[in-house]
């Protein structure tokens, strides 16, 4: 009986040991799979029309003929958006009326000028459009449709005044006619409130001072300052979220006082009379016709440039970036961190002072990163580059010493086991053949002590490609050219991702391309570390004889 | 063989440092950025020839950058110390300021919180902490997370001058490291307050202060009371028509004003 | 050269090497100035690179000796208030060293019977092969840069915990220290693999040969005889945990405040680290702030010191108890 029990239990002990790593495993996926989830969308996502536009602009890519067929298209649909809501701002956008109105005014005159008519002429015709313009507007603010009929009605009087006939002023009749049959269908009391509801569903459609909107700037509009504005949702994902913002509102309500509030959706067409409602169901029925999303991969992200801050673009230059100081920074390590410990094992006498330099050297653990920075700002690039005739400013090389010096302690403790653990029997086999200890070293105990040192190597590497506070004052900028020398800043994927996770909120407004960068430097590093482990892995069946 | 071509290209990217275009280095402050980056953006378009970088290391980074002629322009959210001008008057170098933009900091709030408005006084006591539920200011029986910018950011440098009056705040406030963070942990929490930029106020609920709203004009005439300029320093007055003059004095032009706009400050002209 | 990794090539230097067995005096002065000079150099390139990183440890002391001769170091050590940027500034630490200790211990709470369960797994319970395609595991999990761990602590583990527990905040303990957990298991678990299979096979044999089960084997017989090494890789995770930054920036909700009480892991906690990180960026270069910075900074070595120390010591230990064995 008891000796079930002590089976039962060895066998619940195993499967414990079992389930721990079966846990770290779960960690693992956990950990890389939503990440990688989403970074992935970066490459592969419904891409629209908006997109391959941005493309063609400003990458030079796709074909001209093909686009420009898509971007008619597209327009047709659109064109009916364009007609609905210009409709209805007639009778309600009173402000952009009554700028419209003194504009032509001014225009009027301007004209009138120009034909060199007589004084008392040009007098009297320019009070009769003044005198138009100030019962316009008089209309545009009243908010009695009894009165808005009597004044426009005095003002088309005029429409037969022959002087007028050919004239700019003659637009104004047009506006007049429009306003009173816009106005005749909406409650003019709210005016104001639909001038900003409109204000604010244009801003979805179109797009904000500072937000893309769903079907980017309408046809000769100018462009706008920032490039991100000038198109409408490039991805089919984006687009439904501003679809679904455009379709509802969502408000927080009272139910009972004290309590929290509680989310409402309501239809944004109920904010509008009844004019405008259908411009809802149209855009909602059609946003597929006017975007035609279709799958695309995007495996340029990997080598385009980015604009505006990672909004659109890919992340080339931050790969390379990254390539170039773990490359650079591996060259000083792995040499360094190797001799190193060949020497403190091999030469140097196990004393007080070795104890001293490997207390010291592992003591560098607990240092934060950032603390590295400032040491490599101040020692490398302010004190030793003027010293060898280079200019002290942050650059590519001076990011690369700083992190080989992070990463040596690791290296060196890492080679020093390895070396150490060689069996002394070899290196006296070698040493009693008559080769010298040299010799001895290059040939049997480095060969034997290879995989201990790649696991160093591999350490060493993932810190190199992924830390960001040791660069920050070193080498890494923002934004910047790419780097043509090693004595040029550069941008890499660590501080990139660092630097979109703080900084506006591109970010958050972008989070594929957020994901995207991590993810290809989790992916950057496993790669190189997969090389490590296969070759170790390699060296290792050659050592046992396999 | 694979070697020789490694260190051939590496001798290429070592010597390959041609006599490149004129260079603008802009370091500091991490509010300050966006605008540099946009700027810098419009101004590479403009002339093709022009090398522009961007590093948002802090603003204490970005003085002792000029300071120490590592870089043409610093980008900072405070203004500079009385210890960084002395400094760099000893290392002749004379900062000039040049007030490109303002930042309105709102105090936000869950959606779901039914609080309608705090007056200054009330948020005081709520980052002190003698103020700890919301029932105590009109709202739900809910505790209140308070979450404030890292004591070393100039956002909360502001806060602590305007808002605080200098009083400690209370030991169990979380401080996060950035404006998006902080929008992130006010949006996903119920009973959280906190305070941002402009830019990121989706998905949270804007407090009016003493009844004053944060909009783009009430923060240019400060009406509303958290509002602080952000400024670009330059070693003395840049040369006229200089390429760093252009560029701190860009924030006059429309485009500018647009661009300032566009990343959610407020113009200091225009209003 | 990889080819020659075997034990063929330890023959052929010997065999093909041209050091005649008589040297004429010239030959053996030569001899001997070059490996006098080869010494020479690779001192020299062994004592830069030790210099290098121990210029750290300098430069870390030496900013921080302005801040510790003006100001109170019982006030440093002793107050829970941080207020670097009051006037006048209050420099008190107490709150935020007790924050470090506090993530890293729990870290190590969660990851010290995981990691050596794990160990286990690998030097007991498993063929060679299996063990091969696991450990990789394990060091994927050391790969992973810390940024991409931030982010995961920020965006998934907090909203998580805040809706699973109702904690009122996601970023606090409890996150941190999962985090930490994780990023301190690979060097548990290899250290402590490495002394638990370094004991051999007789010390097991024997055990089993009395009739005790594995289970029995492994927690009376093992682990008891290889706690040196144990305790070396508990104290080398508690280091990899106490120094790590970036994810306990992220993570760990930076309140300079003392968990009251002192087992809920819920609240937020600020550590060494991560006040470094953020705040070296905004103080002003010459500043008490910076030099308080490097003060920390100083504190965070003599703690690693310390750890160092201890795992030194066990690890010399370990290794005289697995040559006996």
């Amino acid at each position: 009986m008891k000796l079930r029990f002590r089976g039962q239990l060895d066998r619940v002990f195993t499967i414990a040991t079992g389930l721990s790593v079966v846990l770290l495993t779960l960690v693992l996926l956990a950990i890389l799979g939503p990440m990688v989830y989403r970074g992935s969308s970066a490459v592969f996502f419904q891409g629209t029309v908006e997109f391959r536009k941005m493309q063609k602009n400003l990458f030079g890519r796709g074909d001209e003929q093909a686009l420009h067929a898509e971007v008619a298209e597209t327009e047709k649909v659109r064109q009916q958006v364009y007609e609905m809501i210009d409709a209805f701002k007639k009778g309600v956008d009173v402000e952009a009326l009554s700028e419209q109105v003194r504009q032509i005014h001014r225009q009027f005159g301007q004209d009138l000028r120009d034909r060199n008519l007589p004084a008392g002429e040009y007098t009297r015709l320019r009070e009769l459009t003044r005198q138009i313009r100030d019962k316009l507007e008089a209309a545009f603010r009243s908010q009695d449709i009894n009165e808005i009929k009597r004044l426009v009605g005095e003002v088309l009087k005029d429409e037969s005044n022959p002087q007028l006939k050919g004239t700019s002023a003659e637009k104004l009749f047009a506006i007049a006619r429009q306003f009173l049959q816009a106005a005749g269908q909406i409650d003019l009391g709210k005016h104001q409130e639909y001038a900003l509801a409109l204000q604010e569903a244009e801003g979805i459609l179109f797009h904000s001072e500072a937000l893309p909107g769903l079907l980017g700037p309408r046809p000769g509009e100018p462009p706008a300052p920032l490039v991100m504005l000038r198109y409408g949702a490039t991805r089919w994902d984006q687009a439904q979220t501003l679809l679904d913002r455009f379709l509802w509102v969502e408000h927080w309500v009272e139910e009972k006082p004290g309590e929290p509030l509680v989310l409402q959706r309501k239809p944004r067409a109920e904010l509008f009379p009844e004019p405008l409602r259908p411009l809802f169901t149209y855009v909602e029925q059609n946003a597929g016709k006017m975007l035609h999303p279709r799958r695309t991969v995007y495996w340029q992200f990997l080598r385009d440039d980015n604009v505006n801050s990672h909004y659109f673009g890919g992340i080339g230059p931050e790969i390379l970036g990254t390539m170039l100081i773990t490359v650079v920074g591996m060259l000083f390590v792995i040499p360094l961190g190797i001799i190193s410990a060949a020497y403190l094992v091999e030469c140097a006498s196990d004393g007080w002072t070795m104890r001293i330099i490997r207390m010291g050297i592992n003591t560098l653990a607990g240092v934060p990163s950032i603390v590295f920075g400032l040491f490599g700002l101040a020692f490398f690039v302010l004190f030793l580059f003027p010293l060898l005739g280079f200019a002290p400013r942050p650059c590519i090389l001076a990011a690369s010493m700083t992190l080989a010096v992070l990463t040596l302690p690791v290296m060196i403790r890492a080679s020093e086991e390895a070396i150490r653990s060689v069996p002394a029997t070899y290196k006296e086999g070698s040493l009693a053949l008559g080769a010298s200890r040299f010799h001895t070293f290059i040939a049997v105990t480095f060969p034997a002590a290879l995989p201990g040192i790649l696991t160093g190597v591999i350490l060493s590497l993932s810190r190199i490609a992924g830390e960001t506070a040791p660069i920050l004052f070193t080498g890494a900028v923002s934004l910047g050219a790419v780097p043509r020398s090693l004595f040029d800043p550069t941008r890499t994927l660590s501080y990139g991702s660092y630097d979109m996770a703080v900084g506006d909120r591109l970010g958050m407004m972008v989070p594929h391309n957020q994901y995207g960068m991590v993810v290809t430097l989790v992916l950057l590093i496993l790669i190189l570390n997969g090389a490590a482990i296969m070759l170790r892995t390699r060296v290792f069946k050659k050592l046992r004889g396999h | 063989m694979r070697k020789a071509i490694l260190s051939a290209v590496l001798v290429a990217l070592a010597t390959g440092t041609v006599a490149r275009a004129e260079t603008l280095r802009i370091e500091g402050s991490s509010t300050v950025g966006p605008i540099a980056d946009a700027f810098a953006e419009y101004f590479k378009s403009v002339n093709p020839g022009l090398e522009i970088t961007v590093n948002k290391n802090g603003s204490g980074n970005g003085a002792t950058a000029l300071i120490e002629g590592r870089c043409d322009i610093a980008a900072m959210s405070r203004f500079m110390s009385p210890d960084e001008f002395a400094k760099a008057v000893a290392n002749k170098v004379y900062p000039v300021a040049w007030t490109i933009a303002m930042d309105g900091i709102c105090v936000v709030v869950h959606p779901s919180n039914p609080v309608k408005a705090l007056t200054s006084a009330q948020v005081r006591d709520i980052y002190m902490g003698k103020i700890t539920n919301w029932s105590q200011v009109g709202g739900s029986n809910t505790p209140i997370v308070v979450i404030s910018r890292d004591t070393s950011s100039g956002t909360y440098e502001t806060f602590e001058t305007l808002v605080m009056k200098k009083q400690p705040m209370a030991q169990g406030v979380e401080y996060v490291n950035a404006n998006p963070q902080a929008q992130a942990r006010v949006k996903t929490t119920a009973g959280a307050i906190g305070y941002v930029g402009l830019g990121f106020l989706e998905g949270v609920k804007v407090v009016p202060i003493d009844g004053v709203r944060p909009t783009k004009q009430t923060v240019a005439n400060g009406t509303y009371p958290l509002s602080r300029p952000l400024f670009l320093f330059t070693n003395g007055f840049p040369k006229l028509g200089s390429i760093p003059f252009k560029f701190v004095t860009f924030y006059l032009s429309e485009k500018g004003q647009e661009l300032v706009e566009a990343k959610d400050f407020v113009p200091v002209t225009n209003y | 050269m990889m080819n020659d990794g075997n034990v063929t090539l330890t023959l052929t230097p010997a065999a093909d090497s041209p050091r005649p067995l008589v040297l004429t005096p010239g030959q053996d002065l030569r001899g001997y100035l070059a490996a006098l000079l080869g010494r020479a150099f690779l001192f020299f390139l062994t004592f830069s690179s030790v210099l290098a990183v121990m210029l750290i440890l300098v430069f870390v002391v030496i900013r921080s000796l302005g801040f510790l001769s003006s100001s109170s170091l019982m006030e440093f050590l002793a107050s829970q208030s941080w207020r670097p940027t009051a006037d006048p500034p209050v420099f008190g630490a107490l709150a935020i060293i007790v924050g470090s200790l506090y993530v890293s211990l729990a870290a190590l709470v969660f990851a010290v019977p995981l990691g050596i369960l794990a160990a286990v797994f690998l030097s007991d319970m498993v063929s060679w092969k299996v063990r091969n395609v696991v450990k990789p595991i394990v060091e994927i999990l050391a790969a992973i840069p810390s940024v991409a761990y931030g982010f995961f602590a920020v965006l998934v583990l907090a909203p998580w915990l805040q809706r699973e527990f109702g904690f009122s905040t996601g970023t606090n303990a409890l996150n941190a220290s999962l985090i930490l957990a994780v990023m301190a298991l690979p060097t548990i678990i290899s250290v402590a693999e490495d002394s638990i299979s370094a004991l051999g096979r007789e010390l097991r044999e024997a055990s089993y040969s009395c009739g005790a089960t594995r289970m029995e084997t492994l927690l009376r017989v093992v682990i008891p005889a290889a706690h040196s090494g144990i305790i070396a890789a508990v104290v080398l995770g508690m280091m990899r945990a106490i120094g790590e930054t970036m994810v306990v920036w992220m993570a760990s909700g930076n309140a300079p405040q003392i968990p009251h009480p002192w087992w809920d892991l819920a609240q937020s906690v600020r550590t060494l680290t991560a006040t470094i990180a953020g705040e070296m960026g905004e103080a002003p270069e010459t500043s008490l702030h910076r030099g308080a910075l490097f003060a920390m900074g100083v504190l965070l070595l003599l703690m690693t010191l310390g750890m160092n120390i201890v795992s030194e010591y066990f690890l010399a230990r370990a290794k005289k108890a697995g040559g006996k064995a």
